[in-house]
């Protein structure tokens, strides 16, 4: 109670320095606003960073070996996969490229004319296996059977393809739940077919709903030799980069004309995919500490001058039977209102800029729970950038009272 | 009067190190960071061609159909030009410079057994393409424009890649296999790198190396070499004929303008050009939707700055107000608590606009050493953009104008913080806090 009898006589001070404390009220209301934001900015991309693609990421890894026209390479696809499979440790191996280091989106559409796209989708094309070696989840219908896979070797322009397809997109294409069976069609190549809807294949993962829009199309490969991106799945995770490693020098052994041999698991891939974001978090950690503390400073600062500037009526205080505490709680108190209005005008200015982030530049919006914790983080700021001068008020000696400054 | 303003400012600083220190850190902090991402775009947004770019325009035409739907975030298709039509503007010689080009990426197989075959980017362009960008020869020179005509088997190599493959040696005359063919070396370039890569379509890559060698467009073309850039089709698209189809564009092409009135002329041909096409049946939209951008204004068109780098900008300025807010309020119990020296000031004689300026100056005086301080920041938030991966990111270098720009930038914030306290300073009544003293 004692307290808050104090309120009244703080604020009648604090009308005299109107400037100053608009000043830091200001202050406080910028720094939450840039805050609440650059927290939910970070905290997403962190998020966002340990979003799974759907496919067995700790035992996936990707190789590339792109072929040269008549260089010696008498090894046909079916033989490429074949040797992979038999390296010590693979499970299973596709000619795909995985998720992440490979993603294109192209537009899907459900009229055979293409002209009006539903979605954008990423599809992944690839050899026999590639579902298997991905290690999706087929959750409704089935993986079409090797007999049904068109041959890529004789595949006509009007084949229909058997497709399997996300549950999101198949959710997105046919809200009424009957994907399975419906036909689909790319920009320029065959029909397709749904016949198997799987849990999740992300593309990417930039935080959209359409990163999980996926459509996966097997080829069964035979005689032709291909160049490209090779897929495997080991069995143990913590073998993969020794097995990887091996399957690259088999099949460079295979291959003696291939060239541009690139080997990656899938953790590198995930790793270079969120590099740049992730610096780009840390620099915007690093604004932010700066403009704590250059907000503490200035807190602190304004507070020491006032203290300076009122020795004389703390002395009188002090001469006039407060104790070294009503002095010491005058000051904090004094900081927790300032910072109570900055934070109140904080808020606003934190959904404003909020409103005008998502406007250019697509992000969220931005919830409570970041105002409160950027509340709380102002208030301790504010109280340990005072207590010093704080302290420093409380030990001003009665006498002070007495002398002229 | 300066001098003693500014020895009477040095006095007060010196008086209150600790405040003093406070702001020169809260302003070099500011203009630290604001600096930083002012130099990243600057360098993003930089004349490529310093001199040239002024008179370098690309046309573009809209080939599309009534009824094209672009599709979600490819890319748009009159970005670029068709076969057709890049030939037909390139025939009409409106311009004093013109050239089509694209981009390309081949397997070098070098014929010497300790280089393994690796793949090279370049470009395949018509011949204006070096005097039109003004690309410095070291050795030889450019293929002509019957060259162009004949589908030569010639190959202009840069700096670095005759160095690779040949030594230092004389590169011309040399052979060199790329895909599947041989040609000959006519000529060797400087390592010539335009930043940002104004002439490179949309899904290249604008700030990473440049290209390693040039050969003529019509050489390219005849043996459908492999491109790398987008092809955009809304007609039949058939990969043996997707090069010269008339309904698939993706040829970039550039001229050069010398006067506005020349570039008036180019325009109005772009218009006539459609009109005649659309007569033809050939086009079906507006002739008007012909344009025709300056380099500058192509890639401002291009909007090459990404969101995350316009994002950290909005966030380094908002930082430098906050750091200025800090500032003034500093400042303001600064000068206030100096009201009794002011008001002996005032009554010596002083005119307000005497101790304006002298707080001015001192407000002045803090950001020079708030300046310096922010360099230092800004050169180590510059070395740590230089840490990124991005292809902008090696880049990211201070120049002259940027640095002095710095200092300018820290003074001015710091005298705009001074302002309101030096006003309220020198509207204290003199007569009152002469009494109080």
């Amino acid at each position: 109670m004692r307290i808050l009898h104090q309120i009244r006589p703080i604020l009648a001070a604090l009308r005299s320095h109107k400037t100053a404390v608009m000043l830091l009220v200001l202050e406080i209301a910028l720094t939450m606003a840039v805050l609440g934001n650059l927290v939910f900015i970070v905290y997403d991309t962190i998020n966002r960073s340990h979003v799974s693609t759907g496919i067995a990421e700790s035992q996936i890894g990707w190789l590339q070996n792109i072929g040269v026209v008549g260089q010696d390479n008498p090894v046909t696809g079916a033989e490429n996969l074949a040797v992979l499979r038999a390296v010590p440790g693979v499970a299973d191996a596709a000619y795909v490229s995985p998720p992440l280091v490979y993603a294109q989106r192209n537009p899907l559409f459900i009229d055979p004319s293409r002209k009006q796209p539903v979605a954008q989708v990423y599809e992944f094309q690839g050899s026999q296996g590639l579902v298997d070696t991905f290690g999706l989840h087929v959750i409704q219908g089935r993986e079409p059977t090797l007999d049904e896979l068109p041959v890529a070797a004789t595949v006509t322009s009007d084949a229909v393809f058997p497709v399997l397809v996300t549950q999101a997109l198949a959710a997105h294409l046919f809200p009424d739940g009957h994907a399975l069976g419906k036909l689909i069609y790319d920009g320029g190549g065959n029909p397709m077919r749904i016949v198997g809807i799987v849990d999740h294949l992300r593309g990417e993962i930039t935080g959209r709903v359409d990163d999980d829009y996926a459509v996966v199309t097997q080829l069964l490969l035979g005689a032709q030799n291909v160049g490209g991106g090779f897929t495997i799945r080991v069995h143990e995770a913590t073998q993969l980069p020794q097995v990887l490693q091996a399957a690259a020098i088999a099949l460079q052994k295979a291959n003696p004309g291939h060239v541009q041999n690139a080997a990656l698991t899938m953790a590198e891939a995930r790793e270079s995919y969120f590099r740049n974001a992730l610096a780009a978090g840390r620099m915007l950690v690093a604004i932010m500490l700066i403009l704590l503390v250059v907000t503490a400073l200035g807190v602190s600062g304004l507070a020491s001058f006032w203290v300076q500037q009122r020795r004389r009526q703390i002395g009188m205080r002090r001469a006039l039977g407060a104790t070294r505490r009503d002095i010491l709680h005058y000051f904090q108190m004094e900081n927790l209102l300032i910072v109570s209005g900055g934070v109140l005008l904080g808020t606003l200015f934190a959904y404003a800029l909020n409103l005008f982030l998502m406007h250019r530049f697509e992000l969220a919006h931005l919830p409570a729970h970041y105002l409160v914790v950027g509340a709380l983080a102002l208030w301790a700021l504010g109280q340990l950038a005072v207590l010093g001068p704080a302290l420093r008020a409380a030990n001003v000696p009665p006498v002070v009272a007495t002398r002229s400054v | 009067m300066f001098g003693y303003y500014l020895d009477l400012a040095l006095r007060s600083l010196k008086r209150t190190p600790i405040l003093t220190g406070l702001m020169v850190l809260a302003i070099g902090l500011g203009i630290g960071a604001a600096m930083t991402m002012l130099t990243v775009l600057h360098v993003m947004t930089d004349d490529p061609l310093p001199g040239r770019s002024a008179h370098l325009y690309t046309p573009h035409l809209d080939p599309l159909p009534l009824d094209y739907k672009q599709g979600g975030d490819g890319p748009d298709p009159t970005d670029d030009l068709t076969w057709p039509d890049a030939m037909a503007l390139l025939k009409a010689q409106r311009a004093t410079r013109q050239a089509a080009m694209a981009g390309g990426s081949l397997l070098l197989r070098p014929g010497r057994a300790d280089l393994r075959p690796f793949y090279v980017d370049g470009r395949y362009a018509t011949a204006d393409f070096f005097a039109l960008f003004g690309v410095p020869f070291l050795q030889g020179s450019g293929w002509s424009a019957a060259d162009d005509a004949a589908g030569a088997q010639v190959v202009v190599l840069v700096d670095a890649l005759a160095r690779k493959l040949f030594g230092t040696g004389n590169a011309v005359g040399r052979m060199v296999r790329l895909g599947e063919h041989d040609y000959r070396v006519i000529g060797v370039t400087r390592d010539w790198q335009p930043a940002p890569m104004f002439y490179v379509d949309a899904s290249a890559k604008r700030y990473s190396d440049g290209d390693m060698f040039f050969l003529p467009l019509a050489t390219a073309v005849d043996r459908k070499l492999d491109v790398n850039g987008n092809f955009s089709s809304w007609g039949e698209d058939r990969a043996e004929t997707r090069m010269v189809s008339p309904t698939t564009t993706w040829l970039q092409f550039w001229a050069q303008l010398d006067t506005p009135a020349q570039a008036a002329a180019y325009r109005q041909y772009l218009v006539d050009y459609s009109a005649q096409q659309k007569a033809l049946g050939r086009f079906q939209r507006p002739p008007a939707n012909a344009k025709l951008y300056g380099l500058m204004g192509w890639l401002a068109h291009e909007n090459l700055v990404p969101g995350d780098v316009r994002l950290q900008l909005w966030l380094a300025l908002g930082f430098l107000f906050v750091c200025m807010l800090n500032i003034v309020a500093l400042l303001l119990a600064k000068f206030l608590r100096r009201s009794g020296e002011i008001s002996v000031r005032r009554a010596l004689g002083a005119k307000r606009r005497d101790i304006f300026v002298q707080l001015g100056i001192e407000s002045a005086l803090i950001g020079v050493a708030g300046g310096a301080l922010g360099l230092a920041i800004a050169q180590l938030g510059l070395w740590s953009i230089r840490q990124r991966p991005d292809d902008y990111a090696r880049l990211a270098q201070m120049d002259m104008p940027m640095l002095l720009g710095t200092l300018a930038l820290a003074v001015l914030a710091s005298v705009l913080a001074g302002l309101l306290p030096a006003w309220r300073a020198c509207r204290v009544p003199p007569a009152l806090q002469l009494k109080m003293l």
